[in-house]
C-alpha cells in the first residue's frame, strides 16, 4: 500500500535544508546558495517493505532566525518534522533548546528529528567538544555535500511515521 | 569660205561644247526628273508590298528560323549547363517556391474544408436541437469549458487523497502540496479566517478551489470559466460531496437519517466516484 506523509524541514537561514532534500531526492549537491522563498515542495517515494511504500511530501520551508515567525498554516497536518542546524555556525544552534520548545508547541505530538548538518566542515573532535559545550542532543549528523547519513535520516523518519499508522 | 561660213565656224568653235554640255545637262535633268517621278510612283506601289512582306516574315520566323534558333540554343545550353542553371535558378527557385506554397495552401484549405464539412454538420445538428445559432456554437467550440483534472486534497497537510484526470501530465502529489501552500499563504496573508481562496489562474487554466470541513477540491478548468460554468461546476462538486464525500471523508453525518456508520474509504473507490461525477460533467 502507498501512504503519503507530509514532512516539514525547518531551521535557520542557510543551514542546508534545501541541500539535504536535494541530496535525498536527486542525490546531487551544489555549492551555489539559492535562498528558499516561501516553501518548496518535492516528493520521494520510498519502499519500507515488500508491499509498503511511503510517499514523502517534503515541505522545504524558507529559513528563519526566529522559529516563532514560521507560518503556522505551513505546519498544519504535518506528520513529521526535521529541524536542521549548521555545525559550523554556532548562531544556528545556540538557542536550540528554546527553538525546540517553540516547535513542540507548534507541532505537538509530531515526530521530530534534530539534525546537525555540514558535518564535513568540522572534525569529529570539534563536534564532540561543541556538543558538550552547548549540551546538544542530536539525532543525526549529516553532510549534504558528502551524503553522509542523509538517506538514513529520511528513512528513519519514514519508518517512525509508518510504524504507528 | 565666205563671211557667213566663217561666222558659223567661229560659232561652232566658240559654242559647240557649250551646246553639247547644255544638251547633256538638260538630258540628265530630264532623266532625274523622270527617275524621281517614277520612284514616287514605284514606292506607292512597292511600299505596301514591302510592309506586307515584313509582316509575313515576322509571322513566319518561328517556323522558318525557330527550329534553327532552338537547335542553337539547345546546343548552347548543353554546352554551358552550369551557366544556364546559374542564370535560371533565381527565377525557377522563386517559381518553385511559389508553386509549392500555393499547393500547400490549396491542400490545407481542402483539408480545412473537409474537416469543416464534418464540423459544419455537427454544428448544424446541434444547432437544430439546441436552438442556438451557429456562430454561437462556433464560439462555444473555441471556448468550451472543460474539466481537465480534479484533485481531492486533505486541507491541512495538502496530501492528495484522490484524483481524476483526463491526461496524466503533472505530479499530482506535488501540485496538491503546492496548491495547499499557496492557499495557506494567501489565506494567512489576508488574515481573515472565514475567507477562502477560491480561484487560481495559471496560464490557460483556472483552478477552482472548493473548501469542505477537512478536505478541499481543486478542479482544473480550461476554456472560458464564466459565472454560469462556476455554478454548474459547484453543483457537480456538491452532488459528489453530499452523496459520497461528506459521509466518508468529512465525518459530517446526515442526522435526519440517524446514520453514523463511517465507511472506510479506499483511494481506488474514491477515484471511481470522482470519475463517475466528473467525467461527463458539462459545465
Ligand atoms: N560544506 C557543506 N556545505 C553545505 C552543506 N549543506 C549545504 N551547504 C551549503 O550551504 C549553503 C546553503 O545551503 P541551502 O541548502 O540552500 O540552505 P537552506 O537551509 O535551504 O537555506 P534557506 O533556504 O535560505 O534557509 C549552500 O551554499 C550549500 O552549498 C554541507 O553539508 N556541507
Ligand atoms: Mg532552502
Amino acid at each position: 500500500m502507498l501512504k503519503s506523509k507530509k514532512i516539514v524541514v525547518l531551521g535557520h537561514f542557510g543551514v542546508g535544508k534545501t541541500s539535504l532534500i536535494r541530496r535525498f531526492v536527486t542525490n546531487t549537491f551544489s555549492d551555489n546558495y539559492k535562498v528558499t522563498i516561501g516553501v518548496h515542495i518535492t516528493k520521494k517515494v520510498i519502499e519500507i517493505s515488500a508491499e509498503d511504500k511511503v510517499s514523502l511530501i517534503l515541505w522545504d520551508l524558507e529559513g528563519t532566525d526566529d522559529i516563532v515567525s514560521i507560518r503556522n498554516s505551513y505546519l498544519l497536518g504535518t506528520h513529521g518534522a526535521i529541524f536542521v542546524f549548521d555545525v559550523s555556525r554556532p548562531s544556528t544552534f545556540q538557542q536550540l533548546s528554546s527553538d525546540l520548545a517553540i516547535l513542540n508547541e507548534k507541532l505537538p505530538k509530531v515526530p521530530l528529528m534534530i539534525v546537525g548538518n555540514k558535518a564535513d566542515l568540522v572534525s569529529e573532535v570539534e563536534v564532540k567538544a561543541l556538543f558538550e559545550k552547548y549540551a546538544l542532543k542530536v539525532d543525526f549528523l549529516t553532510s549534504a555535500k558528502t551524503g553522509k547519513t542523509v538517506n538514513e535520516l529520511f528513512l528513519n523518519l519514514a519508518l517512525l511515521l509508518t510504524a504507528d499508522a | 569660205m565666205d563671211e557667213n561660213e566663217k561666222i558659223e565656224l567661229l560659232k561652232d568653235i566658240l559654242f559647240a561644247n557649250e551646246y553639247e554640255f547644255e544638251e547633256k545637262i538638260s538630258k540628265r535633268v530630264a532623266f532625274l526628273e523622270q527617275t524621281l517621278k517614277e520612284r514616287g510612283r514605284l514606292s506607292e506601289k512597292v511600299d505596301p508590298i514591302i510592309i506586307h512582306q515584313i509582316e509575313e516574315f515576322k509571322k513566319s520566323i518561328p517556323t522558318t528560323l525557330g527550329p534553327t534558333i532552338t537547335k542553337t540554343l539547345k546546343i548552347e545550353i548543353s554546352n554551358h549547363k552550369d551557366a544556364v542553371v546559374d542564370a535560371l535558378y533565381p527565377i525557377l527557385g522563386k517559381m518553385v517556391k511559389k508553386y509549392v506554397a500555393q499547393e500547400m495552401k490549396l491542400l490545407s484549405s481542402q483539408m480545412n474544408n473537409q474537416l469543416g464539412f464534418l464540423a459544419f454538420w455537427k454544428r448544424k445538428i446541434r444547432s437544430t436541437y439546441s436552438g442556438k445559432n451557429e456562430q454561437a456554437l462556433i464560439l462555444d467550440d473555441l471556448n468550451e469549458t472543460k474539466i481537465e483534472q480534479v484533485l481531492l486534497i486533505e486541507k491541512d497537510s495538502g496530501i492528495l487523497k484522490a484524483s481524476f484526470t483526463k491526461s496524466e501530465t503533472i505530479d499530482e502529489e506535488m501540485v496538491s502540496g503546492m496548491l495547499t501552500a499557496i492557499k495557506s499563504f494567501v489565506e494567512d496573508a489576508f488574515n481573515k479566517k472565514d475567507q477562502d481562496l477560491e480561484l487560481i489562474e495559471y496560464e490557460l487554466y483556472q483552478i477552482h478551489l472548493q473548501n469542505f470541513a477537512t478536505h478541499y477540491m481543486a478542479v482544473v478548468v480550461s476554456g472560458t470559466f464564466s459565472l454560469s460554468s462556476k455554478n454548474k461546476l459547484q453543483d457537480v462538486i456538491f452532488d459528489f460531496y453530499n452523496s459520497y464525500m461528506a459521509m466518508n471523508l468529512d465525518l459530517v453525518f446526515d442526522t435526519s437519517k440517524g446514520s453514523k456508520s463511517i465507511i472506510p474509504v479506499k483511494r481506488s473507490q474514491l477515484e471511481k466516484e470522482l470519475k463517475k461525477y466528473f467525467l461527463n460533467a458539462k459545465i
